[in-house]
């Protein structure tokens, strides 16, 4: 993996759109906090490889596609984190 | 594990209570000392500041992210810095400044240390991760 | 390590954009390669003419015209951003270089800093 993409904005706030215009090929998205409103808004094209945090899609009750999303925690997170070359925090 | 430490400074942006920034950090903070990382220091930014004072008290029935970050900073001797020039203009003081600007109250929460954006450049430079948590606004 | 700070939010409703230039400038001074890119709203802190002595305010102007001399590597704005706020080389401040492809250009640095 090239950049991980952290998203904490949900798809309404401006840079949400601006990260996923920045997505590139070998890039992965990771959804934290608001981030996750992403998987229940049907208006938006998710980037792939797509995941989000448990914890805060449990919280809102949203229930993801498995195929579009992978529901991780945050051991998983830290793994994602050091595997990619760059982490980018929007 | 062969697998090789790496080494994390945290910089949270986003305050307690008015976003999720100081719990997400919180946990993936756990789950980098969990998984045999270690992390070089936390460095509270901006907004972020507000987690290191000690006068915040949401009901008992609310979690209190002060403690529960010092709680793992004491637990895993990770220093937690505030960066001074957000601290000041937020009203984060401690006993230092209190008597250098000659204030009536000081009220940073232990263990947190409030020093400058050097700590961060020391990051920037040092740790093989520097990780933001930005509020959610 | 290249550090490539983001400023995305207009200038004098908040201080997140404040507290980001303080970053780039506090890397420059520890001679750590550093650059600046204004996207979105963000281009408004390059506008010429800039008083913020009514709103009680430090003009960022003046901080961003004196980047050079303290070491920021180079002060970059989307150009389809100026364009959207009708900034020309007339009205962008001086030493600001458009980029067009913002997706190839955070691509050179490997440390995007974005404010809280």
């Amino acid at each position: 993996m090239h950049t991980l993409h952290i998203v904490s904005k949900s798809p309404e706030h401006p840079r949400f759109r601006e990260c996923l215009a920045m997505v590139d090929t070998n890039d992965a998205v990771l959804l934290t906090g608001n981030g996750v409103v992403a998987l229940a808004d049907t208006s938006i094209e998710v980037p792939s490889p797509l995941y989000g945090l448990k914890d805060d899609i449990q919280a809102r009750a949203l229930t993801p596609d498995s195929a579009q999303c992978q529901v991780i925690g945050f051991d998983d997170m830290v793994a994602l984190t050091i595997q990619a070359q760059r982490v980018i925090s929007w | 594990m062969s697998q090789e430490s790496c080494h994390f400074t945290l910089v949270i942006t986003g305050a307690p209570y008015s976003s999720q920034a100081p719990q997400t950090a919180l946990g993936f903070a756990w789950a980098v000392v969990a998984s045999g990382h270690a992390i070089d220091r936390v460095f509270l930014y901006g907004e972020g500041v507000h987690l290191a004072s000690a006068l915040s008290c949401p009901p008992s029935d609310e979690t209190n992210w002060t403690s529960a970050w010092g709680e793992f900073l004491e637990q895993h001797s990770v220093p937690g810095i505030a960066c001074i020039a957000s601290a000041l203009r937020r009203g984060l003081i401690d006993p230092a400044e209190q008597q250098r600007h000659e204030l009536p109250a000081s009220n940073l929460a232990a263990p947190f240390s409030i020093a400058g954006l050097g700590e961060w450049v020391e990051g920037v430079m040092q740790s093989s991760r520097v990780i933001y948590f930005h509020g959610g606004d | 390590m290249q550090t490539l700070i983001i400023i995305d939010r207009p200038p004098y409703g908040s201080w997140s954009g404040r507290e980001s230039l303080d970053m780039a400038f506090s890397l420059a001074a520890f001679d750590q390669p550093v650059s600046l890119l204004f996207v979105g709203e963000g281009v408004l802190w390059l506008n010429k003419g800039q008083d913020a002595t009514g709103i009680a305010q430090k003009s960022v102007e003046r901080n961003l015209k004196a980047a050079a001399m303290f070491g920021i590597e180079s002060l970059m704005a989307d150009q389809s951003a100026c364009q959207r706020f009708s900034l020309t080389g007339q009205t962008l401040i001086d030493g600001v270089e458009t980029v067009e492809n913002l997706r190839a250009t955070l691509r050179r640095y490997d440390h995007v800093v974005f404010p809280g």
